[in-house]
């Protein structure tokens, strides 16, 4: 496959004055004090640190890539927020479900050997957590997604994309292993494991390890040529999958090479619902939630979350 | 489970020898029409025995605990409680008290339970709440069991942290020794012995996945380092049984009296490559072995009383699983798609989720009586 990754040299340039940080911290990330348009931190009810996106059109894709990248096409975003780190041990254990990880030595590491139902039930319990309307009804059988409640659900690929570009529109024909170290555990630096979240460079919008550490779990089925016919608007995926379909992952992990932590680059996997002893120790994930500015300016001013 | 061996691979060079002579002959004997008559006649043997199987299955939007023959006669719903979820019996070394789990509630606010009973179904008692994977002491007198991790409910098996014993005679619980460093353990099973207890863990312990030997009295733990998961000790404590991976169980002498126990090469080989086969249980004897058998599913929320997971799970909503028996005699593979087989037989014909099962002794009238 062709390497490409957009524009990480600007994104690197942008976050060059960002420190590192742990999801203790409140320091990189995000826009400056004040602007509206821009990302924004906040902390949730529960203590979760985000990132409240602005949304708006970037372009998805890529004409660079693997076949299933193609073509780039124009995506429009309504505002979201997304989870300042990947999902950690500490924070699963707070929603009291078992954590099914292979490395749980340190509170801050991601959770992984996770199934695409467990992340969508943490997002749920969550939700309850934080007296939000859980996104997934459970009743159904592949736990289907209300878009519109405002509780914490998966990202779509497209949320994903968007905040892991930060900005960029721009394709980047190669990568080098130096450059991709600064922002993500991947084949070449993460001696074969997770690492606690935070310890790389934050991107753009001030969000860590969307490359690498774990691969992220995504509400869209997979479909390699859904590209050619995704809808402007808030995409979803294909619709109406069958049962078992494959779900996406995206930004590589502990174990990718840089092409495979492209934020462009896509990949399917099973959803381990039918495998008591899940152990793809690869696959963990983060959250996103619809949610306004004014609630955003107002959870900052119950909390006192200095904004960035 | 993911891990595939083939047991001529595992089998000492001696049992490998004895193979290459098994095989072929064991498919002559399969092509010559010879099967028929040796599955009848191991349902023959089972029909002669006092052997009976208890076990769990879903009829009418409920889960309750049935009872059969060993040769899969005279089912009888031992439990009959629309309002309960009644799962994983597992029968006293005596075989006079069944202990199960039951789950009252749904989702995420289910209540699961242990509870002990006779053996003809009277004299139903809870015994604790949010406990889980009741597994019996040699001489009857101590009720182990897995104490949910958290208060919320959850289906995944390993959802466990520490080990407690319910002791039969008093009603008191006690902490196993290392309690507080056993998590994430499911499917215990306890050594004829009584010195050791076998189970799985899931991603704790330091573990991501094995099977582990836990010293009963002591804080010794040893990594048996044998792939796969539900492992059940012989009555006998010779021997472990257990699933190597979704398609295979396997049997397998172990020496508990080494300085350092370890489990020798497979001795026996159940396999189908097209449906998942779990929960294997020895009979009293030694003789036979049962499991449950069905294809790979992953539940269906719109059933009361289920969950979305693994099929194999408790409480996941398995179509199509019956259980089987075969004969444990004989070293070899029985290989469950072919359609003669003359080594098994199969006791349960509806598939309503027929899972977990556990053999005891008992007479026939039991069952009867009960009707």
């Amino acid at each position: 496959m062709k390497a490409r990754v957009f524009a990480l040299a600007a994104v690197l340039a942008l976050v060059s004055a960002c420190q590192k940080s742990g999801p203790e911290s409140h320091q990189a990330g995000g826009n400056p004090a004040g602007a509206k348009t821009g990302p924004i931190d906040f902390s949730t009810k529960s203590g979760v640190q985000m990132v409240y996106l602005p949304g708006g059109e970037f372009t998805m894709g890529s004409d660079h890539g693997s076949p299933d990248e193609a073509p780039a096409h124009k995506v429009k975003l309504t505002p979201f927020a997304m989870d300042k780190f990947e999902v950690t041990h500490a924070m699963y254990v707070k929603v009291e479900l078992p954590d099914p990880s292979h490395w749980q030595e340190n509170g801050n590491m991601p959770v992984e050997q996770v199934r695409w139902r467990d992340a969508k039930q943490y997002c749920n319990e969550r939700s309850r957590l934080e007296g939000l309307k859980p996104c997934y009804n459970e009743k159904t059988v592949d736990w289907d997604c209300d878009y519109s409640a405002n509780g914490y659900r998966l990202p779509t690929e497209a949320e994903w994309e968007y905040a892991c570009r930060a900005g960029s529109d721009e394709v980047q024909d190669s990568v080098d292993s130096n450059t991709l170290r600064q922002r993500a555990w991947f084949r070449d630096d993460s001696e074969k494991k997770t690492h606690p979240v935070g310890l790389k460079r934050p991107n753009a919008f001030g969000i860590y390890d969307l490359q690498g550490n774990v691969a992220e779990w995504c509400e869209d089925a997979y479909s390699a040529t859904y590209y050619k016919n995704s809808p402007l608007q808030d995409p979803t995926g294909p619709l109406n999958p069958p049962h078992g379909a494959k779900r996406v992952i995206r930004g590589g992990s502990w174990r990718s090479s840089t092409d495979e932590c492209s934020p462009t680059f896509r990949q399917a996997e099973a959803t381990g619902d039918a495998d008591a002893c899940f152990s793809t120790d690869f696959c963990g994930f983060r959250c996103v939630r619809r949610i306004t500015l004014a609630e955003v300016e107002q959870l900052n001013k119950q909390s006192g979350t200095p904004r960035h | 489970m993911q891990i595939c061996h083939n047991v001529s691979s595992r089998l000492s060079p001696r049992r490998r020898m004895r193979f290459s002579f098994i095989l072929p002959l064991a498919g002559l004997l399969l092509w010559g029409g010879a099967s028929a008559r040796a599955g009848a006649s191991l349902r023959a043997e089972l029909n002669k025995l006092p052997f009976k199987i208890v076990y769990e299955a879903y009829h009418n939007n409920n889960w309750d605990l049935w009872v059969m023959n060993g040769d899969g006669s005279d089912p009888v719903n031992l439990t009959q409680t629309p309002d309960l979820n009644e799962h994983y019996a597992q029968v006293s070394p005596d075989g006079t008290k069944i202990a199960f789990v039951a789950d009252k509630g749904e989702g995420r606010s289910t209540i699961r339970s242990l509870w002990v009973m006779d053996i003809d179904g009277r004299h139903r008692k809870k015994l604790v709440d949010y406990a889980r994977q009741p597994f019996w002491s040699p001489d009857g007198k101590i009720l182990g069991y897995l104490p949910q991790q958290y208060h919320k409910f959850n289906v995944m098996d390993f959802y466990t942290k520490g080990m407690m014993f319910y002791h039969m005679a008093t009603g008191k619980i006690t902490p196993h020794v290392n309690s507080k460093n056993l998590w994430h353990l499911y499917n215990p099973s306890w050594s004829a012995d009584g010195k050791w207890i076998v189970a799985t863990v899931h991603a704790g312990m330091g573990y991501g996945h094995t099977i582990l030997l836990i010293q009963a009295d002591g804080d010794r733990i040893i990594n048996l380092k044998i792939p796969g998961c539900r492992p059940c000790f012989s009555h006998d404590g010779k021997e472990v049984a257990w699933g190597a991976n979704d398609h295979e169980l396997v049997a397998a002498p172990i020496d508990l009296n080494a300085a350092n126990p370890a489990v020798g090469p497979w001795r026996v080989e159940i396999k189908d490559p097209a449906n998942k086969v779990y929960h294997v249980d020895w009979s009293p004897d030694g003789h036979f072995l049962a499991f449950s058998r069905g294809p790979a599913t992953d539940g269906d929320p719109t059933k009361p009383g289920t969950f979305m997971a693994a099929c194999e799970i408790v409480g996941v909503y398995a179509p199509g699983w019956n259980l089987f028996a075969v004969s444990a005699t004989q070293d070899g593979v029985i290989d469950l798609t072919k359609p003669d087989g003359s080594k098994f037989i199969q006791l349960t014909h509806d598939g309503d989720c027929n899972k977990e099962p556990a053999w005891f002794t008992g007479p026939r009238q039991q069952l009867s009586a009960r009707r």
